[in-house]
């Protein structure tokens, strides 16, 4: 199945998740306006959640692309990881 | 700190956006001055944020037909259309160590440059975070920066007078189909030179180029030899490929 959701984070940028998936995700893409240094953190970010359960919660979702930011030292800017996490949820359905 | 200042130069996209990444590198490995350029787009030219789609952000047919330039940015940020007699677009690359650390810091700080170009010509803009300047609450220039090998690089552009309607028809935006009221819309956001000042673009220019260089050492100088040559190679191999503008 493919799903696409979008938010304007609060207080920041346009976010939007595209993602690939049947019981597992397959393919994940973090689209939007925002700024995250180094770039290269996204690719991580996106290549971290390819294969975790397509029914992992959003804390969790959440938790690990914070763990991956922090390993990246991303700094993000007009995003973050708990909207991240929550738009690749509603993604999903 | 010593700042290069390389006068307006007009380029097309890709070699402007790897001429930005060849001073970037240049300082970084320390053979490069810390530089503030200005710079138009020849031909006009769509950029896109590095996190966002060609494809979902640009009429590609559409730009090809017209002639107009595309290319993917290293930096965030959204779409802009760069119409090049609509708009200055300038840079400023220089070591992380000499700018404020805070990102909202820096960005206040380079964008009050702006602020100050704008007031000698009797225009009154404020910063609107994160990265924005405004004028009555309506934005006249928008800015994207990142970080990378302790190098900060942040460009910019300041509105002097874009053809909207023209942007609305390379853009896809939301609910805008050309129609009047979806311009109105951007009209209500977005702002210009020429809507608050009788000046040329050649006035703006040199408003910027002292908002700029107020009380700095500096020096008027252009791209070296290396520096061509590897933004002439990442204009080519990078900017100007398909495999980096639409990776997303």
């Amino acid at each position: 199945m493919e799903g696409i959701a979008k938010q304007k984070v609060p207080g920041g940028k346009l976010l939007i998740v595209k993602v690939r998936y049947a019981e597992r995700i397959e393919e994940v893409k973090i689209l939007g306006d925002f700024f995250i240094y180094p770039e290269s953190a996204v690719q991580e970010i996106e290549a971290g959640l390819n294969g975790i359960d397509a029914t992992s919660s959003e804390e969790s979702v959440a938790e690990l692309v914070g763990q991956i930011s922090k390993r990246c030292n991303a700094e993000m800017i007009g995003v973050n990881p708990s909207a991240i996490a929550q738009t690749l949820r509603a993604a999903m359905g | 700190m010593r700042w290069r200042i390389i006068e307006l130069e007009t380029r097309d996209a890709c070699l402007n956006m790897g001429i930005d990444q060849a001073i970037s590198e240049g300082i970084a490995e320390g053979s490069s001055d810390p530089t503030i350029r200005f710079y138009k787009w020849h031909p006009s030219a769509v950029s896109i944020g590095c996190f966002q789609s060609m494809n979902d952000e640009v009429d590609v047919q559409k730009c090809r037909e017209e002639g107009i330039g595309y290319v993917r940015r290293r930096t965030g940020g959204g779409a802009v259309f760069h119409d090049e007699n609509g708009e200055i677009t300038y840079s400023v690359i220089a070591p992380e160590r000499e700018m404020p650390r805070g990102i909202i810091d820096s960005y206040r700080l380079i964008c009050g440059w702006i602020i100050d170009s704008l007031a000698t010509l009797g225009i009154s803009a404020s910063f609107a975070p994160i990265n924005d300047i405004v004028v009555n609450g309506k934005k006249i220039s928008g800015n994207a920066q990142t970080r990378r090998d302790g190098v900060l690089l942040q460009h910019g552009t300041v509105l002097y007078n874009p053809d909207i309607r023209r942007m609305f028809s390379l853009l896809k935006v939301d609910n805008a189909k050309l129609s009047d009221k979806a311009i109105r819309s951007v009209e209500e956001r977005v702002t210009r030179v020429t809507d608050y000042a009788k000046v040329s673009q050649d006035d703006l220019y040199k408003a910027m180029l002292k908002g700029f260089t107020g009380g700095k050492e500096h020096y008027i100088g252009g791209l070296s030899d290396k520096e061509m040559k590897a933004a002439l190679q990442l204009s080519k191999e990078v900017y100007g490929s398909d495999g980096w503008n639409f990776s997303r």
